[in-house]
C-alpha cells in the first residue's frame, strides 16, 4: 500500500429540482491507495453513491458538479469524452446493488462478459468469450462454459452477483467501486461474495471503494473508512480506531445502536431524530439537531473535517475532545429507560 | 373489551401451532393453467407463544418465515395442521368467526411505505381497525391520540399523511395500529429491515417497552441475526419450509448444534474489526434449492458438509438430540461460531 491512485478533492454535486437545489454532496475528500479498501459509509441519503457516480460518469446531465477527481495524473473531470470512456471499466469498474437489473435480460451473460471485453482490447468475438469464461471460473461459477450461454434471470441472485464481479475485473482495473454489493443478498450468500470480491480484488491487485451502510461488513473488509452524514465526510480514520476510537458523535451513535451478534446485550442507544433534508439543512453541523452534544457554536458554524489526537484520524466535530474523554461514547445517547 | 370465547379445554400456552404446513399451486402456463407444481412454502412446523415472550423466526429468504406468521394469522389459510389461541382452533373457523378473534392476533409488515393507505390521515389509519370492530364514539380520538403518544409521536401529528412521515415513524403509525385493539399477540414481520439502523435501534427499542408494558406477546420475523438475538427469548431457525432448530436464545446462539444454524451465524458480520477478522466462517457451498422439488430427508444434505446417506432417506426429527435444545439433525453437535 503505497502510492496513491485516487484522490477526489471538496467534490460538489447537486441535482437542480422543482423544490430547489439538492445538494447531494457537499464537499467531499479522500483518497484512495494502491490495493486498499476503502469503506464509504453511511444512511440513505448522506450521499455516500452519488461521489462514486460522479467516477463514473453516471450523474445525469442535469447534475452539478464541482471540485476534483484526479486519477493517477489526471484531472477526470476534465477529461475528453474519449479518454473518460477508456478509463471506466478499464481502469475503473463498478460492482452494483442489484445484478438483475444492472445486466442486460436480452444478452447471454458471456456475451455481455465478452463485450466488455472487446469495448477495451482489439481482438476477436471467439477470444473475448474464452475470457469470459475463465472469469466466471475465477469468480466460482461451476460448469462456466457452459453457464456462459445462460441470460442473467437464469442465475440466482448469488450467481449474477458473481457475474458482475466477474465483468468487474475482466480488464484487470486499478479500482474496483463496489456500491452495495451484497444488501440484496441473504447472510449465507453475502459471505461467499464478500470472500470471493477480496480474492479477485487481490488476483488482479485492485484497490476497492466499498459503499455500505452494513458496519459489520465494513469490519470484515476496509482498511480505512470514511463515515458520511448530510452529504459530508465527518470521520475519515483506520478501521480499528473508528471501532475501538470513534471521534464524531454520529459514529459513536450508529456503533451504539447496533445490537451484538456476539452477545445478547443490554439496551440499544439509537439517535433520536432522522437524517436531515438536503433540500433544508439545519444552520452549522448538520448532525446538531440530533447531537447530545450540540452547543451554540454547532447551529452556527458548520465543523471542517479536521486532524485528532490520534494520527491519520479525521473528524468534522466542534466538541470530539468531549467524545474522546467519555469511557463509552455509545453511551452519550442514553435515554430514559421508558417512556411513558 | 371482553371476549367470551367458549374455550375448550385449559390452553398450554397462548399460541400453539402444531404440524403446520402450506403450500401453494403452481400453475402451469397453458390454456387451462393446470397446477402444474406445488410449493412447499411451510412443512410440517410447530411451535408455541406464551404471554409476554417473544419467539424470533430468522432464515433466509424463501425459507418460509413469512408465510408462517401469515399462515398463524389466518391470512394464508393453512394446508394443514393446527393453530390453536387459548385453546381454540382457528383452522377451521369461518371469516366470520375468525373475526372477533383478530383483535387479539395482530401484524406489522415491513415496508412502511407501502402498508400504510397514502390518502388516508394518521389519525384515520390507527382509528380505522376500531371503526372496523364497531368501536365507534368520542373514546375513539382519545384512544388514537393516546396510541400515538404510546408509540412516541405527538397526538398533533395525526392529521398528517404517510408521505410527511420519516421511514421509522410510518413503522409506529404501523406499530400503533396494531396495538388500536389491545392485541395479545403481535406477529412482527420484518419491522425494522427497512430502516436504517440508527432509526431501526429506536424502534426496536420501543417494541421492547411495548411489550413490558403491555404483556404482549411476539412472533418476531427476521433475517437480521443480531436483531433477533436482541430481542428474542426464544428463536426458531427455518430452513426451506422446516424448523431446523430451536430453543432459548443462549442455546441457539451460544450452543448452535444444527449446521445450518452454524453457518448462518457465522457468516453474519460482526461489527467489530478485531473480532471479524479473527473468526472462522463456514461458507456455503451453492443455493439454496427450489421449494418446489425440495431434497428427500433432510432438506439441508445437499449443502451439509456432514452428510450421510441416512440424511437422504431419512427425514430428522425436531428433537433434542443431547445438545439440550431440539434439533432437526441426525448429527448434531455443539459448534459456537459467534
Amino acid at each position: 500500500m503505497s502510492t496513491e491512485i485516487l484522490s477526489v478533492s471538496d467534490l460538489t454535486v447537486g441535482f437542480p429540482t422543482d423544490d430547489g437545489l439538492v445538494t447531494a454532496v457537499r464537499g467531499v475528500t479522500y483518497t484512495l491507495k494502491e490495493r486498499e479498501v476503502l469503506a464509504i459509509v453511511g444512511e440513505s441519503g448522506s450521499g455516500k453513491s452519488v461521489s462514486a457516480m460522479a467516477l463514473m460518469g453516471l450523474l445525469p446531465k442535469t447534475a452539478r458538479i464541482s471540485g476534483s477527481i484526479r486519477y493517477r495524473d489526471e484531472e477526470v473531470l476534465e477529461m475528453s469524452p474519449k479518454r473518460a470512456r477508456a478509463m471506466r471499466g478499464q481502469n475503473i469498474a463498478m460492482i452494483f446493488q442489484d445484478p438483475m437489473t444492472s445486466m442486460n435480460p436480452v444478452y447471454s451473460v458471456g456475451d455481455q462478459l465478452a463485450e466488455a471485453y472487446r469495448s477495451h482490447h482489439r481482438v476477436e468475438r471467439k477470444v473475448a468469450l474464452g475470457k469470459a469464461v475463465e472469469m466466471l471460473d475465477r469468480v466460482g461459477i461451476p460448469q462456466a462454459k457452459d453457464r456462459a450461454r445462460s441470460y442473467p434471470h437464469e442465475f440466482s441472485g448469488g450467481m449474477r452477483q458473481r457475474a458482475m464481479i466477474a465483468m468487474a475485473i475482466i480488464n484487470s482495473p486499478d479500482i474496483i467501486i463496489a456500491d452495495e454489493p451484497t444488501t440484496a443478498l441473504d447472510v449465507t450468500v453475502q459471505a461467499q461474495i464478500l470472500e470471493t470480491l477480496i480474492e479477485v480484488k487481490d488476483s488482479v491487485n485492485a484497490a476497492v471503494i466499498l459503499i455500505t451502510h452494513d458496519l459489520g461488513v465494513v469490519a470484515g473488509m476496509a482498511h480505512r473508512v470514511l463515515v458520511m452524514y448530510a452529504g459530508r465526510g465527518v470521520e475519515r480514520a483506520e478501521v480499528s480506531d473508528i471501532y475501538s476510537r470513534p471521534r464524531m458523535p454520529y459514529t459513536a451513535g450508529l456503533l451504539g445502536s447496533i445490537p451484538a451478534l456476539d452477545s445478547a446485550g443490554g439496551r440499544l442507544h439509537p439517535i433520536g431524530g432522522a437524517p436531515p433534508s438536503l433540500i433544508n439543512l439545519p444552520p452549522g453541523c448538520p448532525f446538531s439537531p440530533r447531537c447530545p452534544l450540540v452547543s451554540d457554536r454547532c447551529q452556527t458554524e458548520e465543523p471542517q473535517l479536521l486532524a485528532t489526537d490520534i494520527p491519520n484520524h479525521e473528524v468534522a466535530c466542534h466538541h470530539w475532545e468531549q467524545v474522546a474523554s467519555a469511557p463509552d461514547p455509545t453511551l452519550l445517547f442514553r435515554t430514559e429507560e421508558v417512556q411513558a | 373489551m371482553t371476549e367470551a370465547h367458549d374455550s375448550v379445554s385449559p390452553p398450554a400456552h397462548l399460541l400453539e401451532v402444531e404440524n403446520l404446513v402450506k403450500e401453494f399451486p403452481v400453475k402451469g402456463g397453458g390454456l387451462f393453467r393446470r397446477t402444474a407444481g406445488v410449493v412447499q412454502a411451510v412443512s410440517d412446523i410447530s411451535f408455541h407463544l406464551d404471554p409476554g415472550e417473544t419467539l424470533g423466526l430468522v432464515g433466509e429468504s424463501g425459507c418460509g418465515k413469512s408465510t408462517t406468521g401469515r399462515a398463524v394469522l389466518q391470512l394464508h389459510k393453512p394446508t394443514s395442521g393446527s393453530v390453536r389461541y387459548n385453546g381454540r382452533e382457528l383452522t377451521t373457523l369461518t371469516q366470520k368467526e375468525l373475526r372477533p378473534i383478530r383483535r387479539d392476533l395482530q401484524i406489522v409488515f415491513q415496508d412502511p411505505y407501502a402498508s400504510l393507505n397514502p390518502k388516508m390521515p394518521v389519525n384515520d389509519i390507527v382509528g380505522e381497525p376500531m371503526r372496523v370492530h364497531g368501536v365507534r364514539g368520542p373514546q375513539v380520538p382519545e384512544r388514537v391520540a393516546d396510541l400515538l403518544k404510546r408509540v412516541g409521536l405527538a397526538p398533533e401529528h395525526g392529521n398528517r399523511y404517510p408521505h410527511e412521515f420519516s421511514g421509522g415513524q410510518r413503522q409506529r403509525v404501523g406499530i400503533a395500529r396494531a396495538l388500536a385493539l389491545e392485541p395479545k399477540v403481535i406477529v412482527l414481520d420484518e419491522p425494522v429491515s427497512a430502516l436504517d439502523v440508527s432509526v431501526q435501534a429506536g424502534v426496536v427499542n420501543l417494541l421492547e417497552e411495548l411489550q413490558a408494558q403491555l404483556g404482549l406477546a411476539y412472533l418476531f420475523i427476521a433475517h437480521d441475526l443480531s436483531v433477533v438475538r436482541h430481542i428474542s427469548d426464544r428463536v426458531a431457525v427455518m430452513y426451506l419450509g422446516r424448523i431446523v432448530e430451536i430453543g432459548t436464545r443462549a442455546d441457539v446462539y451460544e450452543q448452535p448444534s444444527h449446521p445450518y444454524t452454524q453457518a448462518l451465524l457465522s457468516s453474519a458480520p460482526i461489527a467489530d474489526p478485531e473480532k471479524e477478522r479473527a473468526r472462522e466462517r463456514i461458507v456455503l457451498e451453492g443455493d439454496v434449492p427450489s421449494p418446489i422439488d425440495p431434497p428427500s430427508g433432510c432438506r439441508f444434505r445437499t449443502r451439509c458438509w456432514k452428510a450421510q446417506d441416512i440424511c437422504a432417506t431419512e427425514t430428522p426429527e425436531l428433537v433434542d438430540r443431547g445438545t439440550g435444545h431440539p434439533v432437526a439433525c441426525h448429527f448434531a453437535e455443539v459448534r459456537a461460531v459467534v
